[in-house]
């Protein structure tokens, strides 16, 4: 399948009254079509950056990022999921979920309703429709952003860290339900996470970050048996890529000091 | 039934918490029954300390005398008009310093280089005291109705502009950036999350405003007036006319009540962290 995204040399520099930060060097990658893509590196190193450049809420300082074969890239084809839930209090669940679509007005918008309406129904959360946010629990309410998401149909899927607010628990069920949902879905997801086992449990290929400035330290292809994040975690080869990859990121860290 | 109904869902519950329950409901009545209390014994002690001549009812007026103040003022027909006047003033001056105020915090809200111009004039104007411009009030717009309503609106007004623009910047950075993330434009950020995430401040605003107004109105009139309840309090400090002056006060306190409620009652509907 071909690439959807592509990043080509970027460098991205942050502007400050002070200072300038050299955030991204260099930075080469592909993300081929229906696959998920974890970016990992060291904590403040520039993996949101990436993200930001991909929904082309920011430009590239150099480089060339593509989308979907275009130069300009249409924040239509992208989802963003983000750390935190943000869903509106005063909004309805089903009023939440279909936000996006009451900002982006498609002309198929009867369709995008009956998909937003699957959705729900797909993953337990139909019988929630009319509730307010706050009547849900932490799993469901990051369950619902990403229907919230999903419902615009995007091409791909930028998830930052999107579990990391959550207990363990509902982190590891819901990071199986996210998998199976972007999975079957047919979307192209990247993500973004600090947690190696995670990344290792739901990815196709992992891309490890180095320090500031960010470059790509390696491109790892992940081809773990077993069909969800769950089962993969408990196989014997994510041991030693775990032990791989800890190694690249504490080598990073130990050399900054 | 319904006496019925309620045994069985009482029974389902355990002792401890029906005590607790009882302790609630305890507590709540306690709490009403002193308010109104102290409300009768004020007016009680006024009354029997006037009564008894202990202390002069020329200084400081008694229930009876204001009641039948109240009273001879209804008769003639000046209450009514007194009251109105006044109100007309806070309401319109009220509706005038919200509206506006609101809008003058959308627009700064809107463009950050705008915002930081005007911040030091709103900072200057928030600390001056508007009973200072008094005088130069009257000599734009005219002594009467017009500079009282003026008055009204200038004390709303800046502090309506800085609690809701407060609001607007408050709003979580992250919730914007997922709006952006949609293509959302600023008109859609602004009516889709910037409003209606400062309504809680917006209801507080308003009650602030019932508040300032009534400041603003009886301020104004002590400044120029020829009726209104400021009006009758300056004129009857001025006869040394103490129920007068009281009369005025109480039906101040009555109406400024009032509109305190209506505002709260918009509170029970916006602001969710209230409702129980």
């Amino acid at each position: 399948m071909g690439n959807l995204l592509s990043f080509k040399n970027v460098n991205y520099f942050y502007q400050t009254k002070n200072d300038e930060i050299f955030a991204l060097n260099n930075v080469t990658f592909d993300t081929s079509e229906q696959s998920f893509m974890s970016i990992i590196g060291p904590s403040g190193c520039g993996k949101t950056t990436i993200l930001s450049l991909a929904a082309g809420l920011l430009k590239p300082s150099s480089g060339e990022i593509t989308l979907d074969g275009e130069k300009q890239i249409d924040s239509k084809k992208i989802g963003y999921m983000f750390q935190k839930d943000f869903l509106f209090e005063w909004r309805s669940v089903w009023k939440n979920i279909t936000l996006g679509l009451e900002i982006q007005k498609p002309k198929n918008i009867d369709e995008k309703l009956a998909l937003a309406e699957e959705l729900l129904k797909k993953y337990d959360l139909f019988s929630f429709k009319d509730q307010k946010p706050r009547s849900l629990s932490g799993g469901m309410r990051q369950r619902v952003a990403l229907i919230r998401t999903l419902a615009l149909e995007p091409k791909l899927l930028l998830l930052d860290e999107p579990f990391s607010a959550l207990d363990y628990q509902t982190r590891l069920t819901l990071c199986d339900d996210v998998h199976s949902i972007i999975k079957s879905e047919k979307k192209t997801a990247i993500l973004v996470t600090h947690d190696i086992s995670e990344a290792l449990s739901m990815s196709d290929k992992i891309v490890v970050l180095s320090g500031r400035p960010a470059t790509v330290k390696e491109i790892l292809p992940i081809n773990l048996p077993g069909k969800t994040p769950l089962k993969r975690r408990e196989n014997q080869q994510s041991g030693e890529l775990f032990d791989h990859l800890w190694r690249q990121l504490i080598n990073d860290e130990t050399k900054e000091k | 039934m319904k006496p019925k109904k309620n045994k069985i869902t009482e029974k389902t519950f355990s002792k401890s918490h029906i005590a607790y329950v009882k302790r609630l409901r305890r507590d709540k009545f306690l709490i009403i029954f002193f308010r109104i209390f102290l409300l009768v014994a004020f007016i009680g002690l006024w009354e029997l300390l006037t009564a008894t001549n202990v202390i002069d009812p020329f200084f400081i007026s008694s229930p009876s005398r204001i009641m039948s103040q109240i009273v001879a003022l209804a008769k003639d027909g000046t209450l009514l008009n007194h009251t109105w006047v006044t109100l007309y003033e806070t309401l319109i001056g009220f509706a005038i310093a919200t509206v506006l105020g609101y809008i003058i915090a959308v627009l700064l809200w809107w463009n950050e280089k705008v915002r930081k111009v005007f911040e030091p004039y709103i900072v200057v104007l928030n600390s001056l005291p508007k009973i200072a411009l008094g005088p130069i009030i009257i000599l734009w717009v005219g002594a009467g109705t017009n500079a009282i309503i003026m008055m009204c609106v200038l004390i709303c007004i800046v502090i309506t502009t800085m609690s809701m623009l407060s609001a607007f910047l408050s709003v979580e950075e992250g919730k914007i950036l997922l709006l952006k993330s949609m293509n959302a434009n600023k008109f859609q950020i602004f009516f889709k999350l910037v409003l209606p995430s400062a309504m809680p401040e917006f209801v507080s605003v308003l009650k602030i405003n019932v508040g300032m107004s009534w400041v603003g109105s009886i301020m104004g009139e002590y400044l120029t007036s020829k009726a209104g309840l400021g009006y009758l309090i300056v004129y009857g400090g001025q006869i040394f006319k103490i129920d007068l002056v009281m009369a005025a006060t109480v039906i101040l306190c009555i109406l400024a009540f009032a509109m305190y409620y209506f505002v709260s009652l918009l509170e029970k509907k916006y602001n969710p962290k209230t409702k129980a």
